[in-house]
């Protein structure tokens, strides 16, 4: 096989009626986007949203067995490969983006599990921005109801408010909703599903030719976010150690998390101060109890050189996480020092 | 003998209860912890010294040993949570980066 550049496959996710396929069929006439393969999870026995999506029909693949966060590891893994088979052969419009557009009833942990795990697809593809839109009139009651619609928002990259143009305003209240269930992700609108499409896919974190990332909006925000008052279940928060972490606790740290709270790690991400790398941090990321290998920066984005992590939870108390983080650390530090003793 | 100090290990056993709802007491010794449930004590202190192991997990009388926290966490755990699953890690095949 040649070796090839990995494609972004990027999620585009939302309730059921939040103007996912609007937005996407506005998009897909953009010049921009020419080059873009549509995969479309339809719930039920006749599809329709791929009907409505105006672009090169061999780039665009319709699922229709069942919801693709039940059927993930054979449908979408398969139709993925489907396609790159398609494009390696030239049986397809060239494209360099892969769009997915779940069901509106859609987990979409199970589709970020699939691309950050499949070992078929494992450097052919990376992953690209999670997407979630919002229906600008109804979103507010929806999260209040559809605790899936929550989960939703909460791993998104980016939030896209629609159906702007049946309302005067944005609710106060919505707008502190969103914020309080993902306040890193970027807020965007959309007015008869336009929306402004540059970089609206990408992924929140791409490497520069000089090995620099963007780290600071995509750790953001670095103080707690706590709302209660809005969700008793799903809390955001911060947590930052100025002591550097040897690289066996950020091990054990993340496998204790990933065996103990599994699918109520909704999304961790962070910039740590790896005591035995010094001057290049590494960069993790992980979903539920799916961790991407770490990244590691060229260099520090800044002189600060404090470790950060954010954590997208549900029912995880803060406080148990940094306990866990200092019992862990202290033991690895404590091992360390007794076989420095014995090495003597 | 592990170095780590027994309160940090109460304070872990204390939260861990909070985080996996459940109820009980935590207290502690000079050299001793005891997690007290409804239906369950256990009981949690460091190993001997020349022993391969760091700690001992003591439950229903039955005296274990773990290698690590995180073993004693698991221990604690599966002993407080019969309907406990783990989730064992996964490491992504594709690049976090493009």
């Amino acid at each position: 096989m040649k070796a090839t550049t990995p494609i972004p496959v990027s999620v585009l996710t939302g309730f059921l009626g939040s103007g996912k396929t609007t937005m996407l069929a506005h998009l897909l006439r953009q010049p921009e986007f020419s080059r873009t393969a549509v995969i479309i999870n339809e719930f039920g026995e006749i599809g329709l949203d791929h009907e409505l999506i105006e672009t090169s029909e061999d780039n665009v693949v319709a699922l229709t067995t069942g919801c693709l966060c039940c059927k993930v590891r054979t449908d979408l893994t398969q139709t993925l490969q489907d396609l790159l088979h398609r494009r390696d052969q030239g049986a397809c419009t060239a494209f360099d983006r892969v769009v997915i557009e779940t069901s509106g009833l859609a987990d979409p942990a199970p589709v970020l599990h699939a691309l950050m795990t499949d070992t078929d697809l494992a450097g052919r593809v990376v992953l690209g921005g999670v997407v979630t839109t919002v229906d600008a009139v109804l979103g507010e009651a929806t999260l209040e109801r559809e605790a899936i619609s929550r989960k939703q928002v909460a791993v998104a990259d980016r939030i896209v408010l629609s159906k702007l143009d049946l309302i005067d305003g944005i609710a106060c209240s919505l707008l502190g909703r969103l914020a309080a269930l993902n306040p890193g992700a970027a807020t965007l609108r959309a007015v008869h599903g336009r929306i402004e499409s540059e970089n609206l896919f990408d992924a929140p974190l791409r490497g520069a030719d000089d090995g620099a990332l963007e780290i600071s909006s995509w750790l953001a925000p670095a103080r707690e976010h706590t709302h209660d008052h809005y969700d008793a279940e799903i809390k955001t928060y911060s947590i930052a150690r100025t002591e550097p972490i040897r690289a066996v606790a950020l091990t054990l740290f993340l496998e204790a998390l990933a065996e103990h709270c599994g699918a109520d790690l909704l999304r961790l991400k962070g910039i740590v101060h790896i005591a035995e790398s010094p001057q290049r941090p590494a960069v993790i990321h992980g979903v539920q109890h799916v961790f991407h290998p770490p990244a590691w920066l060229e260099r520090w984005p800044s002189a600060d050189r404090t470790s950060r992590m954010v954590f997208i939870t549900r029912r995880i108390p803060r406080r148990w996480v940094e306990v866990l983080l200092d019992a862990i650390a202290a033991e690895v530090a404590d091992v360390s020092a007794a076989s420095s003793v014995h090495r003597d | 003998m592990s170095g780590v100090p027994i309160a940090l290990v109460g304070a872990l056993m204390t939260e861990s209860l909070a985080a996996w709802h459940v109820a009980g007491n935590v207290e502690e010794t000079c050299d001793r912890v005891v997690v007290i449930c409804s239906t369950k004590q256990i009981g949690i202190e460091p190993a001997a010294a020349d022993s391969m192991f760091r700690w001992l997990v003591t439950i229903d009388g039955r005296t274990r040993s773990a290698i690590s926290l995180l073993a004693v966490l698991r221990q604690v755990r599966e002993a407080l949570d019969p309907g406990y699953a783990s989730n064992p890690v996964r490491v992504a095949v594709a690049p976090l980066v493009l």
